[in-house]
Order: structure tokens, then sequence, then C-alpha cells
């Protein structure tokens, strides 16, 4: 039990930097929405998903 | 725009971020790695990892320390848990001052300052109070976390939809998973809050604990603020004290713990150890909903212009004047008073349990602050000092 709680835990770690790769991949290579406000955006929306899996909040 | 513009702008975008980030959450990393220092009085036995009593915690955050306090002599033992809601600092810095003054004469003493030293590396959520507060002392200063109410995620996540307690299995709130006083007495098994839960009954059970004594603050429109909590065992001699305490040093109310209360140390520890649980209450202001900016000044005072408002209007369960506020004083030395006094009932009640200790009193304290009670680390002997 405690083995499967610890594996959930720690999945969510790495799925947020899955989630932090596919962001900054989709900052650089995207086809649609090329503007400067998407790519802000972009950039700014990896922070808490860096965060977590860095394990600092 | 080229390609190479674009891609310079995404990199400049995506590096000013980390960089924000690096920025913005200074504070959160300097509250993570920040180590409380504690200079153990020379009543100071030993120390041993809570995990010494529960494998389960060990190698986490929640492996914190117990230190003991014996006086070789026989006797009854207390336990005296500090910290397991981490935004009540007065709860862990009563458990210091206790330490870094006590002395045993009967019967030994074990501290926990820490409870949940977890829900002490973060803050809460939407309440923007600061990460520290500063306690001023004849040397300097001695810094201590804030905290928050429950364990951090970073060490328990995700939360169920409802926790359900273990055993009685009742439903409750779903932060409650991480809420150290609603997981007792703790499952082998379960999560790392009732694992931590479990540890401490267990140190509980074979340390042959008299007396658990379970330290928290509470906001003043609460109804059990100022109040002993008390399992049915442990009433009367709760019941004597309060009325001691509020004939002699400052207003102190009794309360039974409700049976159909469950998950908190003063029903469980009770139900499920032999020790006499009680749990203390101070008015804190600082953690009340209706307060203004939640500062430094506002916990280490607790002077606050719109409880005196609610206070005007009949709706706090405790007294309140915004001059005399409710200092970390007031409420470290409640404490320091509530804890000597009921320890001094047990061995009123059941001579066989006796505890001999004393630490500064409340009246000490209001007098020259728990600043003067608080030893410089630089100044003593380095086996005598912990990081805590």
């Amino acid at each position: 039990m405690i083995l499967l709680q610890e594996l959930i835990h720690q999945t969510y770690f790495v799925l947020a930097g899955l989630i932090a790769v596919l962001l900054v991949t989709r900052l650089f290579r995207r086809k649609s929405r090329p503007g400067l406000a998407y790519d802000i955006v972009y950039a700014y929306a990896i922070i808490p998903f860096v965060l977590r899996a860095l394990h600092i909040k | 725009m080229n390609d190479r513009a674009l891609v310079g702008r995404r990199v400049g975008l995506l590096l000013a971020s980390l960089a924000l980030m690096v920025v913005g959450t200074k504070d959160i990393r300097a509250l993570r790695a920040y180590r409380e220092t504690v200079v153990v009085s020379e009543a100071f036995t030993r120390q041993a990892p809570l995990s010494t009593y529960f494998d389960g915690i060990r190698g986490t955050l929640m492996d914190v320390p117990v230190f003991v306090f014996d006086s070789g002599v026989p006797g009854g033992s207390v336990l005296i848990l500090g910290g397991a809601h981490a935004y009540e600092p007065a709860s862990p810095v009563m458990a210091y001052v206790v330490m870094e003054n006590i002395t045993v004469t009967q019967g030994k003493v074990f501290v926990i300052a820490r409870a949940n030293m977890s829900a002490s590396t973060l803050g809460m959520l939407g309440n923007a109070y600061p990460p520290f507060f500063r306690v001023k002392t004849p040397w300097g200063e001695k810094t201590y976390r804030i905290g928050d109410r429950e364990t951090n995620p970073l060490e328990q996540w995700p939360d169920p939809f409802t926790f359900v307690h273990y055993p009685s299995a009742q439903n409750l709130a779903y932060q409650d998973s991480r809420n150290l006083n609603r997981t007792f007495p703790g499952r082998p098994g379960g999560n790392l809050t009732e694992r931590t839960s479990f540890a401490i009954s267990e140190l509980i059970r074979r340390e042959q604990i008299d007396m658990t004594i379970d330290v928290h603050e509470a906001s003043m429109g609460y109804p059990v603020v100022s109040t002993y909590v008390c399992h049915q065992r442990a009433e009367e001699m709760c019941m004597m004290a309060a009325m001691i305490l509020s004939a002699e040093q400052f207003p102190m109310k009794t309360e039974t713990s409700p049976k159909s209360l469950r998950g908190l140390t003063h029903r469980e520890i009770g139900d499920f150890t032999e020790s006499f649980a009680v749990l203390m209450e101070t008015p804190e202001p600082f953690i009340d909903k209706f307060v203004g900016p939640m500062t430094e000044a506002l916990m280490l005072t607790g002077k606050d212009e719109f409880m005196q408002t609610a206070a005007d209007r009949g709706l706090l369960y405790a007294e309140y004047d915004m001059k005399t506020g409710a200092t970390l004083d007031y409420r470290v030395g409640r404490h320091l008073g509530g804890a000597a006094e009921v320890i001094k009932q047990m061995g009123e009640f059941y001579p066989a349990k006796k505890v001999g200790v004393s630490w500064p009193t409340y009246a000490a304290v209001m007098e020259k602050g728990i600043g003067a009670f608080l030893h410089d680390p630089a100044k003593a002997a380095a086996a005598r000092v912990f990081r805590h």
C-alpha cells in the first residue's frame, strides 16, 4: 500500500516534468498561433510545472 | 520576423520566465531549507528519531527527533507534542522554551517540537503571510518558521475526494488526510501523515507515556480557544488545573473530548493508548479569518482593529483588548503554565505518576519575554545545540 502511494505520488512529479517539457517543445515548435502573446503564455505556464518537478512548490 | 529572431525571442522569454521563477520562489525555497536552532538544557538525556518507534516514516521529513529529559528517579512520564499544526507557532516555541530551560527532578519528559515538520516548510495557500517570524533575545534575534496547517503536498499528494478516518471510517474533509490532528491513532499502511500519527502512538505505547499534551493555538472565533480539551480519563485533572489557572494566573476553560469527533489526539490517544490525552489551545488572532494584514507584527502582538470590532460585537469566545492584544509571550506563557499545572494535577491524582518538572512560569515570561529564555547557540556547548 505504501509502495503504491509512493508510486502515485512520484508519478505526479514525473507528469509535471513531462508537461514542462511539452510546453517548452510547444514554445519553440508550433505551427499555429505564432504571436508574441502566445509565446509569453507558453513561457509563463512552464513555471508551476518546473517548480513541482524540482520539488520546490 | 525571421526564424533566428523568433527563436531568440522565445529563448529570451523562457529565460525571463525561469528568472522570474527563481526570484519569485526565494522565500519558498528559504522556508523549506531553513532549520531552527535549539539549545537544550542540562537536563537533556538523549534524542532519537521518531522512526525508532515505527520504521515506516524513516527517511522522510516526518522522521523528527524526539528529545528526552530523564531525571533517573522513578515517576511518571509526559510527552509534549508541539507543532502538530505548524501555523500555530506558540506551540513549537513553547516546546523550544521547555527544551532550553527544563529541569526534571522526578520521572521523565519527552518533547517533539515539530510533530509535523513537513507542514512547517510551506505557507498557507492564499493567506499571504510571511514565512518567518523573529523573537528578540538579549543576544540577538532568533528566527522561526510559521508554516501551514497540513502536510506539504511535496511530501503527500494527491488528496482523496473524502478522507476516511481510520479506524472509525468517519468521513472527514479531503485536506484532513494531511492534517496530523485528524489522523490519529494512525495506521502503519496509511498515508505519510497517518504513518506519522501511528509512530507517535507507538512512542506513547512503548515508552508508557502517562500524559500526552498536544499544544495548539485557536482562532478567537472558535469555541475551544483558551481551553483544555481532555479525554474523559483526564477530565478531572483538567478541570482542577483550569480552576486553579483561572483563579491564580489566566482564564482557562476545560472541555471533554467529544466521542464522535474522530482523529484528534485528545480522542484517539486516550482511546488507543493508556496515556491521559490533553490538548491545549491559546488565542491566536493571526489565524482568524477576519483580521487585517497577516504580518509578522500581527503574529507577535496579536493586535488587530478588526478583531477588536468582533470583540465589541460579542463574536469572540475569549476576552480581547487591542491595547494588549494576544502577544506571543502571552500565548507561550499560557502554554507553559497550562502544561505545568496539568502535570502537577496528574501527580496529585496519581502519586505514582508524579513528574517533578519546572520551566519558565507564565508570570516570568510575561515579565521578561520569551527571548530571555532562549539561549545563544554560538555560546553553548556543541553537544547541546540541535538544528531542527
